[in-house]
């Protein structure tokens, strides 16, 4: 089970299908991690329909 | 007769009717244009120079001429970015990947050029496959701002800016993707149009995001930029444009959270040419847009999603074929969930709705091209009084949520800051591109007003 946040994006990238060695891992991880931010933002800002409201 | 070395820094329009007139033949243009790409080299304008093809068909074009032969642009050398197949002309897209590609056929928008009778002239450089800002090429140089060689043209095509601008073409090809004309345009001070999404056609065009894709011209003057989005779309809105009325015209100047970073020296180039317009006879009044501060995330996620999906498989079988900074940007894109894609479409849409119902208030949108002017080359974060924003995310704030809108969008040089130029942008409503010229063509000459020394 992946624990850190670069084992979490390194099992990530393996899983799409990317070559990531540990330089790779080390150099993405910056923008992983603004990216995932920057997304958290997105969905607050989304409000997400009721679940409850769909037809 | 004029000679050619003069016209080699003159509006396209003036270079047309010395042709037509026959003072300039288009082999003396092409030979004095060459001449000024051999002085500027080091700004690393072109990945392909211009050859000995190139004056073969300003050959064929002199003969043509000299029958008779009309043609919006026959003998006009066009520089082209190298994200557009040539037919017979290598085609990089700026990257290494495709550095031996040698199309069989032009691109949708090269073959309308061609028809109109432009000369290609050279393949520009850019930022690799168009993903990036800064045209800081790893494979094919790092480009250079015309106006201080230590400052970044921007990009993505930030040659076809610099050929502009530094007089080595009549007009260039630019694509935009996320401002990829305009904010080169912006920092290297000529005019850049960005066209509605879908008028010029991309057949042929290496693609960096689908949904985002445009193409369109740069230019030394807004009626140059006319001209050839006549060609390039085969539609009369650059015509139009000489036509249309803008006395009265609503002009909403873009206040709110997207504009509150702006360089000081900037906003004051575009307070400027607000007031000048008022004076000039428009309703000029402020317009404050919902939403409009999250197009950042929402291009972002999108292009990252759209530009993994174009490059998924070099990205997993070559990864080393592409420069770090792009390498980076696709691998993170190849890891972009649906549901994160979709959440931004649906922002998306709530950013293109709250532009559409402002344009019930106003005719055109009038805002910063770029927030800064600039930057220096290898310069990666704007510092501002709320705190710190990437200097790529800060060159496309004010021009992707036109690319997230598909609206037409040019970028007109207004002024200087700091020795640097600053362009304004202007935006109107889909297909309105005549509006658009019009109201840059008035801010061009308010500009020419306001140069020291100019009656």
């Amino acid at each position: 089970m992946p624990v850190t946040e670069r084992e979490r994006l390194a099992a990530a990238g393996r899983a799409a299908g990317l070559r990531l060695g540990a330089g790779d891992v080390a150099a993405l991880l910056p923008a992983w991690k603004r990216y995932l931010a920057l997304v958290e933002e997105l969905r607050a800002a989304v409000a997400p329909e009721d679940p409850d409201a769909g037809g | 007769m004029p000679a050619a070395e003069p016209l080699t820094s003159a509006p396209l329009v003036q270079v047309t009717r010395a042709l037509r007139r026959r003072q300039v033949s288009p082999v003396e243009l092409v030979d004095a244009y060459q001449r000024r790409i051999g002085e500027a080299r080091s700004l690393r304008a072109y990945i392909t120079l211009p050859d000995e093809r190139a004056r073969r068909e300003a050959q064929q074009a002199e003969r043509r001429l000299s029958r008779g032969e009309a043609g919006a642009l026959l003998g006009v050398p066009i520089a082209v970015k190298d994200l557009f197949a040539t037919r017979a002309i290598r085609t990089t897209a700026g990257s290494r990947i495709l550095q031996d590609w040698v199309p069989s056929s032009d691109a949708a928008a090269v073959a309308r050029l061609r028809a109109a009778g432009a000369i290609v002239f050279g393949k520009t450089n850019l930022h690799e496959f168009a993903y990036g800002v800064t045209t800081a090429n790893p494979w094919w140089g790092v480009a250079r701002n015309p106006h201080d060689p230590g400052r970044s043209p921007g990009g993505s095509s930030g040659g076809s800016a610099i050929a502009v601008v530094a007089g080595l073409c009549a007009g260039a090809l630019g694509s935009d993707t996320g401002g990829s004309i305009r904010i080169p345009a912006s920092l290297c001070g000529c005019v850049g149009l960005k066209p509605t999404f879908g008028a010029v056609p991309l057949d042929g065009t290496v693609p960096l995001g689908w949904s985002l894709d445009h193409a369109g011209p740069l230019t030394r003057t807004v009626e140059d930029a006319g001209v050839l989005l006549d060609v390039l779309s085969g539609r009369q809105a650059g015509q139009r444009a000489r036509r249309t009325s803008i006395q009265g015209l609503r002009v909403g100047v873009l206040r709110g959270p997207i504009v509150r970073n702006v360089q000081a020296r900037v906003s004051r180039q575009v307070d400027a040419a607000a007031s000048a317009l008022r004076r000039r006879g428009l309703r000029v009044r402020e317009v404050r847009i919902p939403d409009m501060e999250w197009t950042v995330a929402t291009q972002l996620v999108t292009l990252r999603a759209e530009a993994s999906a174009v490059h998924a498989r070099w990205i997993r079988t070559r990864p080393r074929a592409y420069g770090a900074d792009v390498r980076i940007r696709l691998q993170l894109g190849a890891l972009v969930a649906g549901t994160d894609y979709v959440l931004a479409q649906r922002m998306r849409a709530r950013i293109r709705a709250a532009i559409a119902r402002a344009f019930h208030h106003v005719d055109v949108l009038l805002l910063p091209t770029t927030p800064i002017t600039a930057p220096v080359v290898g310069d990666r974060t704007m510092r501002w009084r709320s705190g710190e924003e990437p200097v790529d995310g800060a060159l496309v704030r004010l021009t992707a949520p036109f690319n997230l809108t598909g609206l037409p969008a040019l970028s007109v040089p207004f002024g200087v800051a700091a020795g640097l130029p600053v362009g304004v942008q202007v935006v109107a409503q889909w297909d309105d591109e005549a509006r658009v010229l019009a109201v840059g063509r008035l801010i061009e000459e308010l500009a020419a007003e306001q140069r020291p020394g100019v009656a």
